[in-house]
């Protein structure tokens, strides 16, 4: 039997029906913003601003314990960075799991590497004859995630910036029941969630998956024109939504981050 | 200078009560011995006392557990009264846990490759000549060599371990696990081991009666002269006792001659 929520009224006034992406254009673009309980899923390409985007969804913050940034690729430093520049809030929780691996799973084949290559310092040898149990470093991470995210309460507000961390480590259909729990735990409590996903790559019966999964799919491409980029975001799917899907060519400015264009553009 | 005749090599005494009389003196020093024996036979407890007397008389000595982890070893050669956990704490007997060194030289995939064998030569190598280990047990051989899919990687392994051990003087006991140690039998589990050995050392057991009697039996031992009777093997609280078998119970030893 369904686990049944209860939210208080207060709650309810306060967080209402629909959040806000974090960028006002779009909220009007998506005629009031993204309803509560929405799993999005981004499709990205290099370049594309997606970065931006997915620091920009949780600016809002609603709840800064209740908000979480997930990122495989970037350091604690790069992120609190862009914060301060677009003056976010830096009280959200944020997880670096890219610099979490480094620190355990490389540094650990790194020092491998150096017994193998150098040898062993009678300190190190010392050390091995009073070691008696491996040092368990395999760490999985996709289910520290996955139980993270469902500790969050509701109207949570979460970000996985990206998901590829996880496609190139581990079982792929594992991946996927991982984002189903995620997409069902954020329907339930109404919460907000937003996945990146680099399309490069990505294989095809993946990327359906993924796309049946969320309730809102974004591709987030970038183009040359001439001498210049310009990047742009499809909203390909908006449940119960179809007037949403649309198009949005955007910019980046220093005052407000990712901003759609309001010009129409002339073919 | 001596003439061949009288020469003999200078000998690892073993300090095992019956063995070095076996040994005509001990093992020649830097060989590499195979102690291959079937289940309860008591190669662990041979291997260990052989470290325990060795470290008695001041010598550094290596243990590597591939077999059961150390925790569990350390426990149960404790029962033993020659056994001491100062001599491990102290660090004249080094035990190290053959699953710590895979994970500290990153070996932990299930099969190993040319440079990972390599890898794990010079690591052993490493600790005997940084600490100037002279006797060294691995217990059990099997159990390492399960992880190396190929016998000439197997051969070439215990080959090369053998012939660098040698070079430092280190007097290394391989311990190999067998199921049987009859007539047939092999007294390596992979073939090879025995022919890259300097001395075989077969442990197994003979029923009498109803009753399993463990014996030992010094099968070959380069550089030696050495008894090829079987004895009967003992562990008691104090060490391990050998004794030669008796032979008028044996009617059929001459078909039997390892025991079955």
């Amino acid at each position: 039997m369904a686990k049944k929520m209860s939210f208080t009224k207060e709650d309810e006034e306060f967080f209402g029906t629909m959040g806000s992406f974090g960028i006002p254009k779009f909220d009007a673009a998506m005629r009031g913003g993204v309803p509560r309980g929405f799993t999005i899923v981004a499709f990205t390409e290099t370049g594309s601003g997606s970065d931006l985007f997915a620091k920009q969804f949780v600016s809002p913050a609603e709840e800064p314990e209740n908000t979480l940034y997930i990122a495989t690729d970037e350091g604690q430093q790069d992120i609190v960075r862009i914060f301060q520049k677009y003056k976010w809030p830096l009280d959200i929780k944020v997880r670096t799991i890219g610099e979490e691996y480094n620190n355990t799973v490389l540094e650990k084949q790194l020092l491998a590497s150096r017994y193998r290559l150098e040898g062993f310092q009678l300190g190190d040898i010392q050390r091995l004859a009073q070691t008696r149990f491996v040092q368990e470093t395999t760490q999985d991470f996709l289910t520290e995630v996955t139980n993270e995210i469902m500790a969050l309460g509701p109207y949570f507000r979460a970000v996985i910036d990206n998901m590829d961390f996880f496609l190139q480590r581990e079982d792929q259909s594992r991946v996927i029941s991982m984002m189903r729990m995620l997409q069902a735990h954020a329907q339930m409590v109404r919460g907000l969630l937003f996945i990146c996903v680099s399309s490069e790559g990505l294989d095809k019966s993946v990327k359906q998956e993924l796309s049946s999964i969320s309730d809102m799919t974004l591709s987030f491409r970038v183009r040359t024109i001439g001498s210049d980029f310009e990047t742009s975001m499809i909203v390909s799917k908006f449940r119960n939504a179809p007037e949403n899907l649309k198009m949005l060519v955007f910019r980046v400015t220093p005052e407000e981050g990712i901003t759609p264009e309001t010009v129409e553009r002339i073919a | 200078m001596q003439s061949p005749s009288t020469y003999q090599r200078d000998r690892c005494v073993t300090g095992i009560h019956g063995l070095d009389e076996i040994l005509r003196g001990g093992i020649p020093y830097g060989s590499t011995v195979l102690a291959a024996g079937t289940c309860g036979s008591g190669k662990t407890t041979l291997g260990m006392e052989f470290l325990v007397r060795g470290a008695l008389a001041g010598e550094a000595c290596a243990h590597f557990t591939a077999t059961e982890p150390s925790v569990k070893l350390l426990e149960n050669i404790r029962q033993y009264q020659f056994f001491d956990m100062n001599m491990v704490d102290s660090g004249l007997i080094n035990v190290f846990d053959m699953d710590v060194l895979y994970s500290w030289l990153g070996l932990d995939k299930a099969t190993f490759d040319l440079d990972d064998v390599h890898a794990l030569i010079k690591a052993i190598v490493d600790i005997v000549n940084t600490i100037g280990v002279t006797r060294l047990v691995i217990d059990s051989v099997t159990t390492l060599c399960y992880k190396i899919k190929s016998d000439q990687l197997i051969r070439d392994f215990l080959f090369t371990l053998g012939k660098k051990l040698a070079t430092l003087g280190c007097t290394t006991i391989l311990i190999s696990e067998i199921t049987s140690a009859t007539e047939n039998a092999h007294w390596s589990s992979f073939g090879v081991e025995e022919a890259i050995a300097d001395g075989i050392i077969v442990m197994g057991d003979n029923e009498r009666m109803g009753h399993l009697l463990r014996f030992l039996q010094v099968v070959k031992m380069r550089g030696t002269s050495h008894s090829r009777a079987k004895h009967a093997i003992e562990l008691t609280p104090i060490g391990v006792m050998l004794t030669p078998m008796l032979k008028w119970g044996a009617q059929i030893d001459s078909t039997s001659r390892w025991g079955q």
